[in-house]
């Protein structure tokens, strides 16, 4: 059991090695749980584990796959949460796919249904042809996204082969060619309870939780499997391409350009705290209170969409900056310079203090929210890092850090632009 | 799974700890205020609302205001000191927006700051509710005016805001039914007011508006956290105790439609997917003994996985990815929204419709009408774990001038029949309907 701000979390190893978390939260009046796997769309090309098979999957078939797990023989598994009054349901990304339900009532009736139906692959010719529909109906409702454009045109600049370049949902091509077979080769190779983890927080008692998922896990008899052999392109350093532009029906140029990491290759400590050290150095560099951002702003070149970020994975990493704009090509100028300009003169220490005392307030706000706690607990958990160490990382890192980030990290053979203009 | 019936009164009798009970407090200028204490969150929030009518004559004014006062203060003369100071309090968020609640036009003011309990700086509440105080009390003013530098980038920025509502087809989809559908009334006004309004107001024109503002609007002030409430009250009684006139009534409209002939719109754009949606009149009120089977309705509906829509226009028919329906509840309008091919229009419009019928026929089952009560009751209690929510619910009771505690919903919504149901059905008719299709 550890203690942190207040709150205490519990776990469990399964002996088929499903990890088990609980974080009792008396006072709320919900319980919140995530059942999660390590895999998500960018895992298109592994071993599968029984027969040695190498395979490569049609794009978006992760995606695919939780949309299909929610059917079970007896029907749909909706209706048995909403008979529970409960909500349910869940999300793919590029590393992971997470099921969820949130309810005020019936707490180990919920978890128990979350825990089978996540268990329980059931496919048929006529579901997956069904499914067909409804997510091409979602692909296209993304094609009319420009921010989802922008950010998809980014990574296909950025990267050449690492399959990060291409959409969750894969295209309304490449979902046809999923079969029932290939889906359940992806969900045997990857739903494991080895590869999966449990979280979950409110008002219940941690004994209830165990006792519940080692009745439910011991009954099925699985022994732990060994490590999926995931296969990835090798990506080179470089950008594929500096920039890409497309037009769309909108009102408004939309502007994205971001940076490629080459620092990668690791999880756990060292990419959380590569990963804060970064967003420190862009909330200096682009943040509210930056000199650039109250230039941009009174010059009205950006609005207070204006956002920035950065995404680490083991094996990639990039951040982002843009936002609508009447002008694109000012606002990559302006951006550009200011880089140039924070690399000549470095980085000042109040700036640094004080970002790291709004980063460590905003941690703690999130506290407020067990949606907040569970999905950030979830996902730094697939890259190895434990979220509770989140503090104290951000304690440790130096001025020298950010200062070594800021001169290795934004070198414009690495950066790539991508823009959404008016037809 | 246990096979055992699924109790309904065990989903009634769990409510658990719903925490709304604010201490309220008239201050002598007329500021209401909203106070309390809860160990629950890690956080203390602050939110000043100020009402004002919905009219095309305040419109962009009431929307460029906050914004304008956003940008600087006597004692934070531009928006980056006053960041600098936000962040070096543990990063304070701190902000201003408009709401629309039914024709009730309401500027919003927050302040979330870290309960000092976690951080050690005993002083941060009373040094951030000083700066949230001068940005709305203490504006930078020059010649009678706000600086007119910050008036006129503000009115470019909002102006690109209302114009890049096109960007987001879905929203976009939904605003031009209501604005169709309630031509001729104050909804139809979109929160952020229209360009050519905005055109018309300069620094000064504002400033009075202001200053009007300040002293005639109904003012609601709330305050939820991990607080010491005689502290607080005398530390917001010492610095909103400003000088006001009469508190003027603001509006609570409401329209009884009886349509005979629906409306029907189609816009056409570049787009890949068709946006389908349609307005109805619900002719039933906030306040109604109605209302309680209004939701369950809406929720047999469109409400969620349960829902009639969810199961037959997406799981059963494969014609979109979303199909929902949702109310304005302060308005009385019902909306129902869904992504289409283009060719499925009439196919998706016949499914809607027979999910109507049927539900006036009395075609509800036993388990969409139990999971719909359960699904509001779920989201109900939710609601008491964010205290963003918790605000959001009593200022639909201050609008509507009506106490509900969540206590009350719950108890009310387990009274629900399905004959109410069948009956509020009655009253409900289709305006409009708003296609968005490809050019």
């Amino acid at each position: 059991m550890k203690t942190f701000m207040r709150e205490r979390l519990f776990s469990k190893q399964i002996q088929n090695g499903l990890k088990v978390f609980v974080m009792p939260k008396k006072d709320y009046n919900k319980i919140f749980a995530m059942y999660s796997t390590h895999y998500g769309s960018i895992d298109s090309e592994f071993i599968v584990p029984d027969t040695g098979e190498q395979l490569k999957v049609p794009e978006g078939i992760a995606h695919f796959l939780e949309h299909k797990m929610f059917e079970m023989e007896y029907g749909n598994v909706f209706d048995k949460f909403a008979e529970l009054g409960a909500s349910s349901n869940a999300f793919t990304n590029y590393t992971n796919t997470t099921y969820l339900f949130s309810a005020t009532s019936y707490f180990k009736e919920n978890l128990q249904l979350l825990l089978e139906y996540v268990d329980t692959p059931y496919f048929t010719e006529a579901s997956v042809e069904k499914e067909k529909g409804i997510i091409t109906q979602e692909l296209r409702m993304y094609e009319d996204e420009p921010e989802w454009q922008v950010l998809l045109n980014l990574l296909k600049c950025m990267y050449h082969k690492h399959p990060v370049r291409i959409d969750i949902g894969g295209t309304v091509e490449s979902i046809q060619k999923i079969d029932v077979d290939t889906l359940y080769k992806c969900y045997n190779t990857f739903y494991h309870p080895s590869n999966m983890i449990l979280f979950v927080i409110g008002c219940i008692n941690p004994e209830e939780v165990f006792e519940l998922v080692e009745e439910t896990e011991n009954a099925k008899n699985l022994v732990p499997q060994g490590d999926i052999k995931r296969i990835y392109p090798e990506e080179p350093t470089s950008v594929y391409k500096s920039s890409h532009k497309v037009h769309l029906d909108v009102n408004e140029p939309l502007f994205l350009t971001g940076f490629k990491d080459i620092d990668v290759g690791y999880d756990g400590m060292p990419l959380l705290k590569k990963e804060i050290t970064t967003g420190i150095l862009l909330e200096i560099m682009f943040g509210r209170s930056s000199e650039l951002y109250e230039r941009l702003y009174e010059k009205g070149l950006i609005d207070d969409r204006f956002n920035f970020g950065y995404e680490g994975q083991k094996d990639y990493g990039f951040c982002t900056i843009g936002g609508e704009t009447k002008d694109p090509d000012q606002l990559y100028k302006e951006i550009t310079e200011s880089i140039y300009d924070n690399i000549k003169k470095g980085i000042n220490i109040e700036d640094f203090e004080r970002v790291k005392k709004k980063f460590m307030g905003e941690f703690i706000s999130g506290f407020n929210s067990l949606e907040f706690i569970a999905s950030n607990f979830v996902s730094y958990y697939h890259k190895n890092i434990n979220i509770f160490d989140y503090l104290n990382v951000l304690e440790e890192i130096t001025m020298e850090d950010v200062t070594k980030r800021l001169n290795s990290f934004f070198d414009f053979s690495r950066n790539a632009t991508s823009v959404v203009m008016p037809k | 799974m246990e096979k055992e019936k699924i109790s309904m009164s065990k989903i009634f009798e769990e409510v658990g700890v719903l925490d709304q009970t604010f201490k309220q407090k008239t201050l002598k200028n007329g500021v209401n205020t909203y106070i309390h204490s809860t160990p629950k969150f890690k956080t203390t929030t602050f939110c000043l609302f100020i009402h004002q009518n919905l009219a095309r004559e305040t419109a962009s004014k009431t929307a460029l205001l906050p914004f304008v006062l956003k940008r600087g203060s006597k004692s934070f003369p531009t928006s980056r000191k006053l960041n600098l100071f936000l962040e070096d309090l543990y990063g304070t968020n701190m902000g201003g927006d408009v709401l629309k609640r039914g024709e009730r036009h309401i500027m919003q003011f927050f302040m979330e700051a870290v309960n000092h309990n976690y951080i050690g700086d005993k002083n941060i509440l009373i040094k951030g509710l000083k700066a949230f105080r001068d940005m709305i009390l203490d504006p930078l003013v020059e010649n009678e005016g706000f600086k007119a530098d910050y008036v006129n980038q503000e009115k470019e920025i909002l102006k690109r805001n209302i114009e890049s509502l096109y960007n987001d087809k879905f929203n976009y989809a939904i605003e031009r039914c209501f604005q169709e559908m309630c031509k001729g009334e104050a909804f139809s006004i979109y929160k952020y007011g229209t360009v050519e309004d905005l055109a018309l107001i300069d620094n000064k024109i504002l400033y009075n508006y202001y200053r009007e503002c300040l002293a005639h609007c109904p003012m609601d002030f709330f305050v939820l956290g991990d607080i010491d409430e005689e502290e607080i009250t005398e530390i917001i009684e010492d610095i909103f105790s400003f000088e006001r006139k009469e508190v003027k009534q603001v509006k609570t409209d409401f329209v009884s439609k009886f349509v005979q002939e629906p409306n029907y719109v189609e816009e056409k754009q570049d787009v890949s997917q068709g946006k389908l949606t349609m307005g109805f009149r619900t002719n039933t009120k906030y306040s109604d003994k109605d209302y309680y089977p209004l939701m369950v309705y809406n929720g047999i509906l469109g409400g969620g996985t349960h829902s009639k829509l969810f199961q037959n226009v997406r799981e059963k028919a494969s014609l979109a990815y979303y199909a929902f329906s949702r109310l304005e509840k302060n308005k009385g309008l019902m909306l129902i929204s869904c992504g289409i091919e283009f060719e499925d229009k009439e196919k998706a419009i016949d499914i809607i419709n027979k999910q109507l019928d049927d539900i006036r026929k009395g075609n509800i089952s036993d388990y969409e009408f139990d999971s719909t009560i359960k699904s509001l009751v779920n989201s109900f209690k939710e609601a008491a774990d964010n205290p963003s929510m918790i605000i959001s619910l009593y200022l639909d009771s201050i609008i509507n001038g009506i106490q509900r505690t969540t206590e009350d919903i719950i108890y009310n919504l387990s009274k629900v029949t399905k004959a109410d149901v069948i009956n509020v059905a009655e009253k409900i008719c289709l305006d409009t309907i708003f296609f968005l299709n490809k050019k």
